[in-house]
């Protein structure tokens, strides 16, 4: 018998040996890991501003409420208080307390973002909850809702498979993840480095102590070229219409005013409530988180008709003087192209073409000229490929061609396709940042100038755009430049509703044909018409006919320019 | 019945060996019980020294009575602790669903730690009494009964630890009174070849215990976390511990049951194995001491009782440090002299007054 117990004995000591001396750091890990937390602290992104440093995009605390189960102890009558103060039913509450239980020790979140007044009026009445806490941290905020949606963009939660590809450049887990414009762009300098406190906590999850801190730094500042007050101008302009416009400044290329519509508001992605909006949003038929001046593609109509006459003249296909005669109607073959104006417009020269924005002229213009110079002026002032600003999602559009044709239609090029693409109608496709970049080009008489919206990150200036010139004579700008300058300026003139007394604005209207449903109604123009400041361009989803509204709201925009003394 | 006696001396050693460890016990319970004292309002050392002062009271005035005059009192005290464990069925109180203490006032006792001592004497006095037809198997079968009836009725409590620690006591008595082998043999293969049928009449907590000791990460959060935190703490002490008092599983209360049940993993925790290795050796010397003392007596009676008293001791110890090591599957045995409680510390120092009165009271002709 004694043999058998020290027996029993010398193999316990073996094996308390195994687990405490082999086993040792095993163990010791798994000890530490248990008294140790890691708990993050997040570090504000930094602040979106506007060119007067406005601000677009910024931070706010946000207050959630939460309870610890362990230590919440509150009759029925406390209950009915509090769900009063957090205008939740009782109901609610009581299932939130039941269903969310994780652990006694782990706080448990009853109603997100409860705003600051609240939470003061909570944390008054503190003594009647014992347990209630109210937990606070940085989220994004937009001061301005929807107005420059679009370009302040929106931030989410990172995602898990966003995670995976994310986490060699330090994104954790919880971040807030730039999703779409400037916060999307220039996700690396906004957002900041998240810090991190090491805790002694207890058995219960109670802190006791903190064992290490690293502070968290904010990311950096962003100051864009962007106008608000110009902004919400536009944005107001708009009204129900969608569409979009661009106000660039046409010698460095700032973007001064870039509105989309249908919009949004980015406060929607991060507050509590904002989920089922969220959703909403998403399944709207008229994409409203589309920033339609860059990222939507629509034919740009009788403005492209600059670019056929640059063709046509620069190629010697129709001289400056050359008259051209418009019956009112243009017969290929068997089919009939006809002018806008049924009377048609007689002899007229290019600068008068452009005025009248004669359908006819073109027609003829263009078939001198021929798709493959059409094609190759239309890539010169940038169409087909991206302008280069520096927002998210931007769409490249269509430059049609023979090749393309073949390529993409298989089938052989018609005569009656040029005819379509001289006016600008047919399978091409432009965004109203293109137009913007080629409207500008004229103004400058060949200077292309890529936009963009960022100008300043921190302290550090980033402004400045890839400028070159293009190899088209300056007598055919010329002419062209008389045409857009007479088709605001004249009596019948089609962009006269443009004019604003005392500006000397230029520009060229647009009607696109857009199946059953309408036409989209473009301005492209620029002022003052003989040194140009600004361009502009106006486009209205099937807005009628492009000398109607689009003039009138870009007549209202330049005098506002005015008045801020951009002009 | 009995022979002429004289008081002799005894070994000092079974007297200074259960102190050392009380003593260690006493250090590791203030140290378990330092974030606890404010919650609930007691102070364990205080308590536990009071107990021992009890216990060594009753120590003196039965060192004083020859063990055979006690004897002729064990089947009454067979009896009444019957009767208590039928009662406590009724009116315990209940802690964590098991019925394990009678009230008195503010004095709580477990019935089931004084039947283990019941259970020594009874089974002494009655083999002892039967030693001449020891290989009649009925006299062997009336021994099982003894036992049986107090192991179901601790059973039922529940408490499977408590009545499974009656087991050895039964047969460490069985074979000192030379009961035939294939008796003893026969009965452990019986409950093994029974122990699948056993398992039905588990309590779900128990099944739980027994399945989660296969793989504690079944229910981390739940029953197999006191093994998990308590394997932790005797494992991250190392060689030397974290230090009295320092033991962070200890002192951030990650250890469930520290001060009674799972006060090794402190020692473990905050002494390391060195600790390990000197409370293991103090209890195992004491054995050898107790079992000295059954070796040099040449009184049946005697033999019989400290043989039990040695098997007592050394399960609890074996069975207590082995599950809080996750060596063996829960089950709620306190380590003796060490864990906190009044009803294991005086039971373990009236067996330590039965063994110094065996070596006392040695028989001549």
């Amino acid at each position: 018998m004694k043999i058998m117990i020290v027996f029993f004995f010398i193999a316990l000591v073996i094996c308390l040996f195994y687990i405490q001396c082999l086993q040792s750091y095993h163990y010791s890990e798994l000890s530490k890991r248990n008294r140790i937390r890691l708990l993050p602290l997040i570090a504000p992104r930094g602040n979106i501003y506007d060119r007067n440093g406005k601000l677009l995009a910024g931070n706010r605390l946000a207050f959630d409420c939460a309870v610890i189960p362990q230590e919440f102890n509150v009759d029925d009558k406390g209950l009915s208080r509090l769900s009063g103060l957090l205008e939740l039913s009782e109901a609610d509450l009581k299932k939130k307390l039941k269903e969310d239980f994780v652990a006694p020790f782990i706080p448990l979140i009853i109603k997100k973002d409860i705003g600051k007044e609240t939470a003061i009026s909570i944390s008054e009445r503190s003594v009647d909850f014992p347990g209630l806490i109210i937990q606070t941290y940085p989220t994004r905020h937009y001061p301005n809702s929807n107005v420059a949606g679009h370009i302040a963009g929106y931030v989410g939660k990172i995602s898990e498979e966003e995670l995976d590809v994310l986490r060699e450049y330090g994104y954790k887990p919880m971040d807030l993840v730039g999703r779409g414009g400037i916060e999307f762009y220039y996700d690396d300098y906004l957002k900041g480095e998240s810090g991190g406190m090491q805790i002694e906590v207890d058995a219960k999850g109670r802190e006791l102590r903190v064992l290490g801190i690293r502070e968290p730094s904010k990311g950096r500042d962003i100051t864009t070229t962007i106008d608000i007050e110009l902004e919400a101008f536009i944005d107001s302009l708009l009204e129900e219409h969608n569409g979009a416009v661009v106000v660039m400044d046409a010698e460095d290329g700032e973007v001064i005013g870039l509105v989309s519509k249908p919009d949004f508001n980015p406060n929607i992605f991060v507050s509590s409530s904002g989920y089922r909006k969220v959703t909403d949003l998403l399944g709207r038929s008229d994409y409203p988180l589309v920033n339609r001046a860059i990222s939507g593609t629509y034919p740009p109509g009788s403005v492209f008709k600059i670019v056929t006459a640059s063709a046509a003249l620069d190629s010697g296909s129709i001289k400056h003087d050359e008259q051209l005669d418009c019956k009112g109607s243009y017969a290929l073959g068997y089919r009939t192209f006809s002018c806008w104006k049924k009377s048609g417009h007689k002899l007229q020269t290019m600068a008068e073409g452009i005025k009248n924005s004669c359908n006819v002229f073109f027609y003829k213009a263009g078939r001198k000229t021929g798709v493959d110079k059409i094609e190759h002026f239309a890539a010169l002032y940038g169409f087909g490929s991206k302008s280069g600003i520096d927002l998210p999602y931007e769409s490249e559009g269509i430059v049609p061609g023979r090749s393309w044709k073949k390529r993409e239609k298989m089938e052989k090029w018609y005569e009656g396709d040029t005819v379509n693409y001289a006016i600008g109608q047919g399978y091409l496709l432009v965004t109203p940042i293109q137009i913007a970049r080629m409207i500008n080009a004229l103004a400058l008489e060949g200077q292309m100038i890529s936009p963009f919206i960022v100008k300043k990150i921190g302290d550090i200036d980033v402004s400045g755009s890839h400028k070159s010139w293009l190899n088209i004579s300056g007598g055919t700008f010329n002419v062209i430049k008389e045409g857009t300058r007479r088709a605001v300026e004249d009596d019948q003139g089609t962009a006269k509703h443009a004019g604003v007394p005392g500006i000397e604005i230029a520009g060229k209207t647009g009607t696109a044909q857009a199946g059953p449903a309408g036409t989209h109604a473009w301005f492209a123009g620029y002022s003052p018409a003989g040194r140009p400041k600004i361009s502009l361009v106006v486009f209205l989803e099937y807005g009628g006919s492009g000398g109607d509204k689009p003039c009138k709201i870009a007549a209202k925009i330049f005098k506002k320019l005015k008045e801020l003394d951009y002009l | 019945m009995y022979n002429i006696s004289y008081k002799r001396g005894f070994d000092p050693f079974l007297i200074i060996l259960p102190l050392l460890i009380f003593g260690i016990g006493l250090l590791f319970l203030y140290s378990a019980s330092r974030g606890m004292g404010e919650i609930k309002g007691i102070n364990f050392m205080f308590r536990q020294v009071a107990w021992l002062a009890v216990s060594i009271v009753m120590l003196v005035v039965i060192i004083n009575i020859d063990f055979r005059r006690i004897l002729d009192w064990s089947y009454l005290f067979y009896v009444l602790i019957a009767l208590a464990l039928i009662l406590i069925l009724f009116i315990g109180g209940s802690r964590m669903g098991a019925r394990r203490w009678l009230s008195f006032g503010w004095l709580t006792f477990q019935p089931s730690e004084f039947a283990k001592l019941a259970m020594i004497l009874t089974l002494s006095y009655f083999l002892g009494n039967n030693r001449h037809s020891i290989r009649d198997i009925r006299t062997f079968l009336a021994a099982l009964g003894i036992t049986g009836l107090f192991c179901l009725l601790i059973f039922k409590e529940p408490d499977l630890g408590s009545a499974i620690a009656l087991l050895p006591i039964l047969f460490a008595i069985l074979l000192c009174s030379e009961t035939p082998m294939r008796f003893i043999i026969g009965t452990i293969l019986a409950g093994l070849i029974a122990s699948p049928l056993f398992w039905n009449f588990l309590k779900d907590y128990q099944k739980r215990r027994l399945l989660v000791f296969m793989n504690p990460n079944m229910d981390p959060l739940g029953a197999g976390y006191t093994v998990i935190q308590s394997k932790i703490a005797i494992g991250s002490g190392g060689l030397f511990g974290k230090g009295w008092t320092s033991g962070t599983q200890n002192q951030l209360n990650f250890l469930p049951e520290r001060h009674t049940d799972f006060i090794f993993s402190v020692v473990g925790e905050e002494w390391g194995f060195a600790g390990s290795f000197l409370v293991i050796l103090l209890f195992c010397l004491l054995i050898i001491r107790i079992l000295s003392v059954a070796s040099r007596s040449n009184d049946i009676y005697g033999r019989l009782i400290v043989s039990g008293v040695a098997a007592m001791i050394s399960f609890q110890v074996i069975v207590n440090i082995a599950m809080a090591a996750g060596f063996m599957p829960v089950v709620g045995l306190p380590l003796p002299l060490i864990s906190y409680g009044g009803s294991s510390l005086i039971t373990t120092w009236l067996s330590l007054a039965l063994v110094i009165n065996v070596d006392m009271h040695r028989s001549v002709f």
